[in-house]
């Protein structure tokens, strides 16, 4: 395998058998069953919150990659070519995403405050530690033009439809080019990443301030779409860096990926670090320092308990996350060495993908309250539900992914920049 | 009359002449050399030898000499010197500090790494050996140039000359300092 495919780098051909992808299959239909199973054991309304995290963290991975092929075409790069492949069998999980995304339409049809209390203006906010009504809440009326049921199920449908659009045009150009190598393929797709940089980030700003942001309707915040993009990408980087990790070691990818190329990844993961860090300090920075009531609740309730004044569990995850979001992969991936080597990398890859996912539960799970007004805690039986969420949607993903995976050549062997991939050199 | 020179210069047509030139230069043991090209030739570092550079180190020392210059700028001013109350909040807080931090965090990130690409480089330097003989002209237009220097341990005027004829150098020539 590893012979063959080092003598013959540009045409070796993707061999995975349906066999992985119907295993990825089966442990997400599990992780789902359990989810589901979670109903029965903490209620609804707590699974919900754990699916929205599940599906947040996943979506945003394959709004990463979609990212990252549009950002590859934008700017007509070359190296990025031998691994825009990967994220092209990534992307095709979107009509699956949008499936799984239907459960929660339902549970809000059902029961309209399930997740997103601003669907239901009767909602009495003395279950949350508030007064009154959402009705009576001069902070959703002024909002309530966005914050509502058919808002939402607009713009969700409309960004679903358009990513997997977007998703489909970039497979078939790619796809197609491999059989008749003809330039046009490439032309379409710089076409459609023009328009879809800014539909994608219009709408996965939208999106996350409709499903996540307005969980707390009572927020402002001006970075929060920036601050989803980053996540996305940051996520969807790590990714690739483990699907590189894994072609290089089943030896797929041996003889196609130089020192460069992961030195390259490397640098744009570091990038997004610090850019994460940029625009998730600004946001705190911001909120802090105008120490506005409505503004800062959101982080009070994840530091201090309303109730008793002491801190609690969420203040030590955000500590978690200021330190292992930004310091630990600044560091770590900082120097270069550190990032051309694969061990490290996949080490750095699936640290990154972790506190993506916690990050994505903190700014999830503490919307959802006791009649204090507190947050759940994060130690809990019902995050179990986020974990085995993450790992049902997550082996739908992969299972989409492998699928595409199998039918397809292993790098775009007739792009025009494939020859400049293959040599590349910093 | 040797010792008093700057090494030996010699001339190669193509860059993969340069290239495989370098690759016997490096693996004679030769330390103190350098070549000459046109053009950037991609891989020619790794032919040489040459290692990773150590600016990194430079701009890593600065950006942290910036950070905690910023950090103690906002802390001494606000908290020591001139104690003042503003917007309710504490005298320093690294919160409010932050933005100064980071500004001089990539402010002194780039002095560094400028001042030590200059101090590795021994830059400025106003004159060069290399700079007189006739080698350059075309060393700057389309020839390819190996400088092996005298400081070399391993340099001998008269083996080194056989050794850049014996690997392709024509124009073998030693230069004055």
């Amino acid at each position: 395998m590893e012979s063959s495919a080092t003598a013959q780098p540009g045409v070796a051909p993707a061999s995975a058998s349906s066999t992985p992808a119907g295993k990825a299959l089966a442990v997400g239909l599990i992780g789902i069953a359990l989810t589901a199973a979670g109903i029965l054991v903490s209620g609804g309304s707590k699974v919900a919150f754990a699916w929205l995290s599940a599906m947040v963290f996943w979506i945003g991975i394959a709004i990463g990659m979609l990212l990252l092929i549009m950002i590859h075409h934008i700017f007509d790069a070359n190296w990025s070519t031998v691994i825009r492949r990967q994220f092209e069998h990534g992307v095709s999980a979107f009509k699956w995403l949008g499936l799984l995304f239907i459960p929660l339409v339902v549970a809000s049809v059902i029961e309209p405050a399930t997740l997103w209390k601003y669907f239901d203006p009767n909602y009495d906010l003395a279950n949350v530690g508030g007064h009154g009504t959402v009705g009576e809440d001069v902070l959703w009326t002024k909002k309530s033009g966005m914050l509502n049921f058919k808002f939402f199920l607009g713009a969700t449908a409309l960004s679903f439809l358009g990513w997997i659009f977007l998703a489909s045009r970039f497979r078939r150009n790619s796809f197609t080019q491999d059989t008749d190598g003809d330039i046009k393929w490439t032309k379409n797709s710089r076409v459609w990443s023009a328009a879809g940089l800014v539909f994608t980030a219009l709408t996965l700003s939208l999106c996350v301030i409709l499903w996540v942001k307005a969980l707390d309707y009572h927020w402002f915040s001006t970075m929060y779409g920036v601050w989803y993009f980053a996540e996305c990408v940051r996520g969807a980087l790590a990714m690739g860096v483990l699907i590189m990790c894994w072609l290089t070691t089943r030896g797929d990818y041996v003889g196609v990926l130089n020192k460069n190329h992961w030195y390259s990844i490397g640098l744009l993961s570091f990038a997004f670090t610090v850019f994460w860090a940029y625009v998730t300090f600004s946001q705190y920075f911001l909120i802090w320092n105008a120490n506005i009531p409505e503004e800062t609740f959101w982080y009070n309730i994840r530091e201090i308990q309303a109730s008793t004044g002491e801190p609690n569990q969420w203040k030590w995850v955000g500590m978690l996350i200021l330190f292992g979001h930004f310091f630990f992969p600044f560091f770590g991936l900082i120097s270069y060495p550190a990032k051309v080597n694969m061990k490290w990398m996949r080490f750095m890859a699936l640290w990154i993908a972790a506190i993506v996912l916690i990050d994505v539960i903190y700014n999830v799970w503490p919307a959802k309250k006791e009649d204090t007004g507190d947050p759940y805690p994060f130690f809990a039986i019902h995050q179990l539900w986020t974990l085995t969420a993450v790992i049902g949607v997550g082996g739908v993903c992969v299972w989409a992914y492998l699928k595409s995976f199998a039918t397809q050549k292993l790098i775009p062997i007739r792009d025009p920049r494939i020859g400049e991939s293959l040599t590349y050199h910093e | 009359m040797a010792a008093s020179n700057h090494g030996v210069i010699a001339t190669f047509d193509t860059a993969a002449d340069i290239f495989h030139a370098a690759e016997k230069v490096r693996d004679a043991g030769f330390k103190n050399w350098d070549c000459i090209t046109p053009c950037p030739v991609h891989g020619l570092d790794g032919a040489m030898g040459v290692r990773r550079s150590k600016v990194p180190r430079f701009s890593f020392i600065g950006g942290v000499i910036g950070f905690f210059t910023g950090m103690s700028l906002i802390w001494w001013t606000g908290a020591v010197d001139y104690p003042l109350i503003v917007g309710g909040k504490p005298l320093f807080s690294p919160m409010f500090a932050f933005p100064v931090a980071y500004e001089l965090t990539i402010l002194f990130t780039a002095f560094a790494t400028i001042g030590g690409m200059f101090f590795l480089n021994n830059l400025p330097m106003h004159y060069h050996p290399v700079l007189k003989t006739d080698h350059i002209v075309r060393g700057l237009d389309d020839k390819f140039l190996i400088v092996i220097e005298a400081t070399d341990p391993k340099f001998d005027a008269a083996e080194t000359k056989a050794m850049l004829e014996s690997i392709g150098g024509s124009e073998v020539t030693e230069i004055e300092s």
